[in-house]
């Protein structure tokens, strides 16, 4: 009976990659390669990346012509101005990417997406960490034979006489797609533009729109069985 | 050479940066029609097994890197150059509506990947 009963595990098995991670991580700072607290501070800038840099450079590139000829051409010394420098993304350390930096211009006649057939790479300086869906193998092998299907999922019908371009990452150069200015945002400010250039724009699995920020308010969902009183 | 010699070579530079110039001239330019090539890929490889055979289009020339399947080795020794190539959807994938003709693909080989269509 007691063996019937016996509670299941609290916490998972612990993957043989977290097993080697650690091993490694740990052989490292007894070797004196670096600290606990380089190790720390390191996870905590990881964890701090995202794509603002990436939505500011779309949207100077909307503002200044001259800027947006800098991107298309040279994304590594256009992502400076936008504050990235891709040799020392962290400020301290080491690069932590590859620096060729190919940025994708969408136009009324082609829409640019983005995929890593073979595993998963991704601009990470300058637009974070990928999401858990651009890692999945379900995107990777289904978006370079099937992408309209594809965006449809995502909610992004293209219209037929629009090029449909995927781009598949597969060596060192990184990509990251410039939208179309949506219309309804003429005399926009540049903090005004980058807002509402979300991640998934930048991916080419959304297109930006005036009335949707990164930012925007989640919805409030009343509780179905409120506790009394509250 | 250190353990540690790619990391000491990209620093600085960045990488491909750090193979600038260490390629023979390149053999393909913009607008040229190529093919991919068949070749053995037992150990490693990131050419994709969707892009042998088909046939493209040059659209940049990229940069200067040892190619994976012998950078995966550690073998640095001979860089070549890299090639966006696009692709008519069609052209990888028979079944590909033809109301969607114009869609295409782009994706990136190393020089011995291909060879002129």
């Amino acid at each position: 009976m007691a063996e019937k009963h016996k509670p299941a595990p609290m916490v998972d098995e612990v993957s043989d990659f977290e097993v080697l991670e650690v091993a490694v991580r740990e052989l490292a700072i007894e070797k004196g390669l670096f600290s606990a607290e380089d190790h720390r501070r390191f996870a905590e800038f990881a964890h701090s990346i995202g794509p603002l840099p990436a939505a500011r450079l779309v949207a100077k590139s909307w503002l200044d012509p001259e800027f947006k000829k800098l991107a298309l051409e040279d994304g590594f010394t256009a992502s400076k101005e936008v504050g990235i420098d891709w040799l020392n993304p962290t400020g301290f350390g080491t690069p932590s990417d590859y620096c060729d930096l190919r940025v994708l211009e969408n136009t009324p006649s082609v829409h640019h997406v983005v995929v890593c057939t073979l595993c998963s790479c991704y601009p990470r300086p300058i637009l974070g960490h990928s999401p858990e869906w651009y890692r999945t193998p379900n995107y990777r092998r289904r978006l370079v034979r099937w992408p309209r299907q594809v965006l449809s999922e995502f909610g992004l019908q293209i219209p037929a006489d629009v090029e449909v371009r995927v781009e598949d990452s597969n060596q060192k150069c990184r990509f990251m797609v410039m939208p179309m200015r949506p219309e309804g945002t003429e005399d926009w400010s540049e903090d005004q533009l980058a807002e509402i250039v979300t991640r998934d724009c930048m991916l080419g699995v959304a297109l930006p729109h005036p009335e949707r920020k990164a930012d925007d308010k989640r919805p409030v969902h009343k509780a179905a069985n409120p506790v009394h009183g509250h | 050479m250190s353990r540690g010699h790619h990391a000491e070579k990209a620093t600085g530079k960045g990488d491909p940066q750090c193979f600038r110039g260490e390629a023979p001239a390149p053999k393909f330019k913009v607008g040229d029609r190529v093919r991919i090539r068949d070749l053995p890929d037992i150990f490693y490889t990131r050419c994709q097994v969707y892009t042998r055979g088909a046939e493209g289009v040059v659209t940049v020339v990229t940069h200067e890197s040892p190619a994976p399947e012998d950078e995966a080795w550690d073998n640095v020794d001979k860089p070549e150059w890299f090639y966006i190539v696009r692709f008519k959807q069609k052209e990888l994938w028979p079944e590909y509506p033809d109301v969607y003709e114009n869609d295409t693909l782009q994706t990136e080989f190393s020089e011995r990947w291909l060879e002129s269509a």
